[in-house]
């Protein structure tokens, strides 16, 4: 029994990042409705230029580099919408998809460029994990649960007690309706794009921390938000939180009954599934909390 | 149409008869040019040097040795238009291989095809064993990692292992041939799963091999994914004898894993450098090359020019049927450089195994 508790538990804490990716890709998708691809290369942006802060000749201690590595990944994130998508925003879905794929390529390289292709690291001895009575938990996987759990609970303020979440999740609703509203579209975009960048840079920092860093780790991450989104209804929030949730517990809890080499299996065949017989996904029925 | 340019070449091969009476000739397909040109010209000094030695013992049956190169611009594409010109143009009955597994696998089919006897000192993909009866090699193959590991077990009084390993062509099939010589010799397999390629978390399969609580857990992988298991493993608590092949070997592997990747014990492909053959190939060396130090494969290369200069010794003629015999007949219990270099039905020859282990943060050799 404690074997599949601690396959849980393992489960929410991997949710809880996979929620993180999600929240920002179904942020973009509500509210411009296109799947940013590129949203996997801020993941590992996020990672590497917390490592280029913490490292010579920076050096900052790793709690400080951790915050100019969100800002400029944020950078990022807000040039994407400025420099290609803006200018993209009238043509249809699949100019702005395949832009996408092709700026999540772009960002990949450049980053192999810098770094190359090699595995890094942040090199923080192993630690020894806690135990509770029988489960473990290592320091940064709490500090992921916490972090996720933070940036989770900021972004449930903002969106239902602030004036730009509240214009945030009307546009989402209907843009041209909120434009002709005076909802200030440039406001509402720079928030989303900083929102999803500064989610996905987080979330990037702390998987690199629990392991390490190479320039695909955005890629077989953004997988898993993918199958999050279509679980909780492409534009849906909570629903993407949720999804997250259920992909982490599905696959971890899938080791104990088949091989762990197929443990991705369990989002492609969430994916698979959602889309043949749910599209609009399980959580479609909440669409009133967007 | 392929068959029949095939049988026309064959044809062709045949009929042309005898080499010329001065010189005994066979082909080189060397990486002279492009990427692997950094180890190619290492592997001809090599080969020149085991020739030069030949030569001056009399050659073959008193006719001198020679080595036709031609370089395959470290493609497989060159590997392939070089190994037509040494059999239709040059006429050769025997080949060297080139370098690289995939550029050897793109080759080994022509050569097979055209009866040519075909030999590899430094490819190692278990696939090459597949080539064919004209296929030789004096390297060891991958596959014999899978038995290596299997000795190591035992040899360490481990009779009951978890065993995990990637999940890609190379890790299963490695695992299916540690698993026939471990169960043999009386082991037991408390579990086994494989473990997806490239991937950050493997607590889940770390919480699986907690499971059956093993005192030895087998880790057939590359370095990244070795190195995280390793860490997972660590942080999670679970104390046990990790034992695993020469593909995670490298300071890469301690780097990622630190404190974690303390007493891995594991097995590679090696030979003694105390044995006479390997002092005398030394001394060799040194004396024609002075400024240089022995290339990487190089005493493969040497062995493989030896060893096929014994077999044309023996030949009873240049068909390519009495050449493949010969090469049989020669193997047998000839040490090399490198070592036995007996072949088995395969055309592989078997391999010795050295240990290493991580101390104080080192890859050292386990004694």
């Amino acid at each position: 029994m404690s074997y599949y508790l601690q396959l849980l538990l393992n489960g929410v804490i991997a949710g809880a990042v996979y929620a993180l990716f999600a929240v920002g890709l179904t942020l973009v998708y509500g509210v411009f409705r296109f799947i940013n691809f590129a949203h996997a290369e801020l993941i590992s942006w996020g990672a590497y230029l917390a490592l280029m802060f913490s490292s010579p000749p920076v050096s900052l201690p790793l709690y400080l580099a951790v915050i100019p590595a969100i800002v400029l990944t944020a950078v990022i994130g807000l040039s994407q919408d400025w420099f290609i998508y803006r200018p993209l925003r009238r043509g249809s879905p699949i100019t702005l998809l395949i832009a996408s794929i092709g700026l999540s390529y772009m960002l990949r390289n450049v980053l192999r460029l810098i770094w190359g292709s090699d595995l890094m690291t942040f090199s923080l001895p192993p630690a020894r994990a806690f135990e509770f009575s029988g489960y473990y938990v290592t320091g940064i996987q709490l500090l992921m649960l916490a972090s996720a759990l933070l940036f989770l609970m900021i972004l449930y303020l903002l969106l239902t007690k602030s004036l730009i979440g509240k214009s945030l999740r009307a546009t989402a609703d209907n843009l041209e309706l909120a434009a002709i509203m005076g909802v200030s579209m440039p406001k509402v975009s720079a928030v989303v794009w900083t929102l999803a960048s500064v989610f996905a840079a987080a979330g990037g920092i702390l998987l690199a921390l629990d392991t390490n860093l190479e320039p695909m780790m955005g890629g077989a991450n953004l997988i898993k938000a993918f199958a999050a989104v279509l679980l909780g209804g492409a534009g849906n929030v909570w629903g993407a939180l949720l999804g997250g949730l259920f992909i982490g517990i599905a696959e971890n809890l899938s080791v104990a009954f088949f091989s762990p080499g197929y443990k991705d299996f369990v989002s492609f065949a969430v994916i698979f599934l959602l889309l043949l017989f749910r599209p609009r996904g399980i959580f479609g029925l909440l669409t009133g909390v967007r | 149409m392929k068959k029949s340019v095939g049988i026309m070449m064959c044809v062709f091969l045949l009929c042309t008869g005898p080499l010329s009476a001065a010189e005994v000739k066979v082909g080189s397909n060397t990486p002279l040019s492009g990427k692997l040109s950094v180890y190619g010209e290492g592997f001809q000094q090599a080969m020149l040097l085991a020739l030069e030695e030949v030569n001056a013992g009399g050659g073959i049956k008193g006719r001198p040795m020679q080595i036709v190169f031609e370089d395959n611009n470290s493609t497989a594409a060159g590997a392939v238009s070089a190994i037509q010109k040494l059999i239709t143009v040059d006429k050769l009955p025997l080949i060297f291989g080139p370098a690289a597994s995939s550029n050897f696998l793109a080759v080994c089919p022509i050569a097979q095809q055209n009866k040519t006897v075909l030999i590899a000192a430094e490819s190692a993909a278990a696939e090459i064993s597949k080539c064919g009866s004209f296929v030789f090699r004096v390297f060891p193959s991958d596959a014999l990692q899978g038995i290596g590991v299997a000795e190591l077990t035992q040899s360490l009084k481990y009779d009951q292992v978890v065993l995990t390993y990637i999940n890609n062509d190379w890790g299963v099939g490695l695992a299916e041939i540690f698993k026939k010589k471990f169960t043999a010799a009386g082991g037991k397999i408390l579990d086994e799963f494989a473990h997806d390629e490239g991937k950050t978390d493997y607590r889940s399969e770390v919480l699986r091999i907690r499971k059956s609580n093993p005192k030895a857990v087998v880790n057939l992988t590359y370095i990244k994914e070795g190195a995280t298991v390793l860490k997972q493993a660590y942080e999670n608590g679970l104390k046990v004898q990790w034992l695993m092949g020469s593909a995670s070997k490298s300071p890469k592997l301690v780097e990622l894993a630190g404190e974690a990747a303390e007493g891995v014990i594991g097995t590679y492909p090696t030979f003694s450098q105390e044995t006479p053959q390997y002092k005398a190939f030394k001394a060799a060396w040194d004396k024609k090359y002075p400024d240089k130090k022995i290339p990487v494969f190089g005493e493969y290369n040497y062995d493989m020019v030896k060893l096929t200069a014994k077999a044309l010794g023996m030949a009873k003629s240049m068909d390519p049927d009495d050449l493949r015999q010969a090469m049989i007949d020669a193997g047998k219990g000839y040490m090399g450089v490198t070592g036995d270099k007996t072949f088995d039905e395969n055309g592989d020859v078997g391999a010795v195994y050295g240990r290493w282990t991580v101390k104080q943060q080192e890859i050292q050799d386990f004694k």
